[in-house]
């Protein structure tokens, strides 16, 4: 069926446009317009203002605003200096922690949340042994955000860093600059763009983030997402939570826009003249890297170890919850959404990733799933579909929709280094389009395809706001089922959410690994070998 | 026979200005016959080598090969091989895939398109980079792999762009020759897109020069000269 269609180029530009925006109308655009009426038929500039009026509500926009930036904050001032001893020096090990930087962005948001509890909850691995009480303070859902997130200041802090030029360095210490100088004057100036855009990343993030915040905020310190889904779930305030919606998409859609206009001015060309990474010297520098790996441990790997050791000292009775009809109808309901979602999100981010290297507005829009939060999407698509509230193909579409942004970036990203001539080699030498596209653009972007669609994998795997909105009971997921054995009473239940949770963050691990390195034949040629030949091409 | 006639062709640069690249051009290449075009960068050789190759679209005129109109004939059905400046070797293919490429794609089972390929790498003197990944090989080698993987499919016409640009003068210098020679046992016709009037003097019988979107002739060496 698809042979023809890109046999005609006619055909194949309108099918390839018209596949992501027809899905982005109806599953993206048309709900947000839904929640804006539904928003200004119960309110107008009244219930906004009554809104703000309201002590509870006004705290609740405001600690969102706040904890946002103050884990924008904290990111910047853990996740720079740790940036800088990675970028900077060699040691044994380097490459494997910057690949392992990208853990927290496979582990789903419910598993992050079980390992802040898991280490500072009640009776936590940490807390316990401190003697800490941090339940109903902020502290856990600020640790919760620098979980995932000062790993993604890390990883643009070094590729930041990777852009200075070594030339302009240079001048700067022999015109009689110190390190500590050259750093403010030189290497701080031209890494601020790249900071600049991964903070609104975050922000972004942390403003929207909802998982984290209904486990870890607690009644005090839950954030304008806990809100719209308790008035929409619990209270049916439908208009209420719908001016709350609103103010929340006109929030991060400026910061979008702010990130989207850096992200522009960042694309330019790679340097040659790298700083060039030594060996520490000393016990002072040596020092500095035993830090920077306490620093990525501390935020980044005990949680999940944390998890694994409650999930391990869990008794029999919690361990039996792996084996029950509940836990195996979950596993298996996760995976066969996970997998049609994954369908879609490929097909979707292909056709989106192509379309885009055309169109500027397009490439755009494949943002716009980041921009908008899950329970807004969730909430927009119930009021806009109410008969279809407990379809599954809603809820695979909803899945789709948050997961093949990850598809159509990492393959456009890809297309876009990947020279034109190599095509029009293969046509030259007798490939039609169809050939030319699967004899050479798909195996020099199948690397990056495999990517995006492991994070896409992942994002499907952990999904937990838009379930929770759209499920059916006979729909759990693992993430729904961990939710809800946390809100039943007893030890038992809580550390069978944590045996369920090691199990999610496995799994996500294994599927992340299966996509991204399939273990036969020529796909098994490595992400190294891989990046040599794009590096080629 | 390569005939053009009439070719125009504009072009639209990214700060939207436009550029007459071809005004009316005329160009006829005899069977066996090797013709350089000569014009400094962005002169627009490299778009008319696109236009006779089929990968671009003329605005208006002909290009023409043994009497029959090519319009609408995509790049694959044309029989033409086109070397880019760059070579544009496949990085996901080891050398032997690369020159067996064009014969796969004329449905030649891929058992006898690697044997074939791997008799003329043996021509080549490239038999024992067969299995070699292609960033591996030195410039003047994938030079050669791209010639191979361009002749191995019997083009009717060889479209050379900027062949040697990427390499060093004293390699460029040797690779001349031997290209003379190949083209010339290939007994092709083709059309040889360069800046430079030295190599272009060594390779073509003729020589015409690219200018305000017309070419003129530069020089002809008339039968028995050696170039």
């Amino acid at each position: 069926m698809l042979m023809p269609l890109l046999e005609r180029p006619r055909l194949r530009t309108a099918g390839l446009w018209l596949l992501p925006l027809v899905f982005l109308a109806l599953m993206l655009l048309a709900p947000l317009l839904r929640l804006s009426r539904e928003a200004g038929a119960g309110a107008s500039a009244a219930m906004l203002l009554s809104l703000w009026q309201d002590d509870y509500l006004r705290w609740r926009v405001l600690w969102s605003f706040l904890q946002a930036a103050l884990t924008c904050i904290a990111a910047l001032f853990w996740g720079l200096p740790v940036a800088w001893v990675l970028a900077r020096y060699d040691f044994a090990g380097r490459l494997l922690v910057l690949r392992l930087l990208m853990l927290p962005f496979v582990v789903p948001t419910l598993v992050a949340a079980m390992g802040v509890l898991a280490l500072w909850g009640p009776r936590g691995v940490l807390s316990g042994w401190l003697g800490l009480d941090l339940e109903d303070t902020p502290y856990l859902l600020l640790y919760g955000n620098l979980f995932f997130n000062l790993c993604l200041v890390v990883r643009a802090g070094v590729d930041a860093l990777g852009q200075v030029s070594a030339s302009r360095v240079a001048a700067a210490r022999t015109l009689g600059a110190t390190p500590w100088r050259v750093f403010w004057r030189v290497e701080w100036p031209a890494i601020l763009p790249w900071l600049a855009s991964a903070v609104c990343l975050v922000f972004l993030y942390c403003f929207s983030g909802f998982g984290l915040a209904l486990i870890l905020g607690g009644q005090k310190y839950a954030t304008v997402e806990v809100e719209i889904y308790t008035l929409v779930a619990h209270e049916l305030k439908l208009a209420q939570a719908g001016a709350l919606a609103l103010c929340m998409l006109l929030l991060t859609g400026t910061v979008a826009l702010v990130y989207a206009a850096m992200e522009r001015r960042l694309a330019t060309p790679a340097r040659t003249d790298v700083i060039a990474r030594r060996r520490p010297a000393g016990v002072w520098q040596w020092a500095c890297v035993a830090a920077a790996l306490a620093v990525l441990v501390f935020f980044c790997a005990l949680p999940l170890l944390a998890i694994l050791a409650r999930a391990l000292g869990a008794g029999r009775g919690a361990w039996a919850a792996l084996v029950d009809a509940e836990t195996i109808h979950a596993v298996w309901n996760t995976l066969r959404f996970t997998a049609v979602a994954l369908l879609l999100a490929t097909a979707l981010g292909m056709a989106h990733a192509f379309a885009a290297r055309r169109s500027v507005v397009l490439r755009a829009a494949a943002f716009l799933p980041f921009v908008v939060s899950p329970v807004t999407v969730a909430f927009g698509l119930l009021l806009l579909y109410p008969q279809w509230s407990a379809s599954m193909l809603l809820l695979v579409c909803a899945y789709a929709l948050l997961a093949y942004p990850f598809v159509a970036k990492s393959l456009g990203a890809a297309l876009d280094s990947q020279p034109e001539h190599l095509l029009q080699a293969a046509r030259t030498l007798g490939s039609s389009p169809w050939r030319g596209f699967l004899r050479v653009t798909l195996p020099l972007v199948a690397p990056s395809l495999r990517r995006g669609m492991a994070f896409a994998a992942a994002t499907a795997l952990g999904e937990f706001a838009v379930t929770l909105f759209l499920s059916r009971p006979e729909w759990a997921t693992l993430t729904t089922l961990i939710y809800e054995r946390l809100g039943r009473p007893g030890a038992t239940n809580r550390d069978s959410a944590m045996v369920l949770a090691s199990v999610l963050m496995l799994l996500a691990l294994l599927v992340f690994l299966l996509i991204e390195n399939p273990p036969s034949g020529a796909d098994a040629r490595g992400r190294t070998t891989a990046r040599k030949e794009l590096a080629h091409a | 026979m390569l005939e053009l006639r009439g070719i125009h062709k504009t072009f639209q640069d990214n700060a939207g200005g436009r550029w007459l690249l071809a005004d009316g051009l005329d160009l006829t290449v005899a069977a066996g016959e090797t013709v350089a075009v000569l014009g400094p960068s962005g002169s627009g050789k490299s778009t008319l080598l696109k236009i006779i190759a089929g990968l671009e679209v003329q605005d208006a005129g002909s290009v023409r090969f043994d009497r029959a109109d090519l319009s609408g004939v995509p790049p694959e059905l044309r029989g033409f091989a086109l070397m880019f400046q760059d070579f544009a070797l496949f990085p996901h293919l080891d050398v032997l895939d690369n020159v067996a490429f064009g014969l796969v794609e004329q449905r030649i089972p891929k058992g006898e398109a690697r044997e074939r390929a791997r008799q003329m790498l043996s021509v080549f003197g490239l038999a024992a980079h067969a299995g070699s990944r292609v960033w591996k090989l030195s410039g003047g080698e994938q030079q050669r792999v791209a010639l191979a993987r361009a002749l191995i499919t019997a083009p009717r016409l060889l479209l050379l762009d900027e062949p040697f640009s990427a390499l060093d003068a004293e390699l460029r210098a040797s690779l001349r020759q031997e290209f003379v020679q190949r083209i010339t046992d290939a007994g092709i016709a083709a059309v040889l897109v360069t800046h430079d009037e030295a190599e272009a003097r060594v390779m073509a019988q003729r020589g015409l020069r690219l200018l305000a979107g017309r070419l003129q002739l530069v020089w002809h060496h008339l039968h028995g000269d050696t170039p």
